[in-house]
């Protein structure tokens, strides 16, 4: 009888955890923003003699 | 082994973007050629003056070779010599740089010829003076007392 109620509680707090649209959008910012500053700094080196 | 649907979207992204990056360099190194400008050229520096190129200093022109023009550079405290030279527009040139004592710097500002010279090596560079102007050769290691007066200046004109 004990057992329906250990289940519901585990399936809630493992949803809760799986959740990585942060982290998601963190990796992204920072992977963006190195491009960003690889791509200009390859230009300065390609448009300079 | 579990992995969610969001951590193999960033390490695709991460390692395609590192395998670009990589790509870059590897194209730049083993196609084009480029190298470090002090690659295995070595000098007497205590013969620099009697050695050739660097009896010579200043911009010489050469045949049967990739570039038309060699500018070369003696470098020692606290002046590079030549002071002020000369290059027509659109020429392509070798740039030889040495020292006679120190380690010196040979930076050309705004542009990629930066390197270090280092007694006993011969440092070089290939490049197309392709925008006219005056360009200013500083010395970016510090050399000692008179290190912040050492100047050369390059004119790139038509």
């Amino acid at each position: 009888m004990a057992q329906p109620g250990l289940e519901k509680k585990t399936s809630t707090k493992v949803e809760d955890q799986s959740s990585l649209k942060g982290t998601l959008a963190s990796v992204f910012l920072l992977g963006f923003f190195l491009i960003i500053t690889w791509v200009g700094v390859f230009l300065l080196f390609v448009n300079r003699f | 082994m579990h992995i969610h649907k969001f951590e193999k979207i960033w390490l695709i992204f991460g390692v395609t973007t590192l395998l670009v990056f990589l790509s870059v360099i590897g194209v730049s190194a083993f196609y084009l050629g480029n190298q470090p400008p002090s690659c295995l050229a070595t000098i007497n520096p205590e013969k620099v003056d009697t050695t050739a190129p660097f009896d010579k200093p200043g911009l010489n022109k050469v045949e049967g070779k990739e570039w038309d023009y060699e500018l070369v550079y003696v470098a020692s405290a606290f002046n590079y010599t030549p002071g002020e030279v000369e290059v027509p527009l659109g020429a392509k040139v070798k740039v030889l740089a040495t020292t006679k004592d120190v380690v010196h710097g040979f930076n050309v500002a705004g542009t990629n010829i930066n390197m270090m010279l280092e007694p006993g090596y011969i440092s070089e560079y290939v490049t197309t003076f392709d925008k006219a102007g005056e360009y200013l050769i500083v010395c970016n290691e510090y050399c000692g007392a008179g290190h912040h007066m050492m100047s050369s200046m390059i004119k790139v004109v038509e």
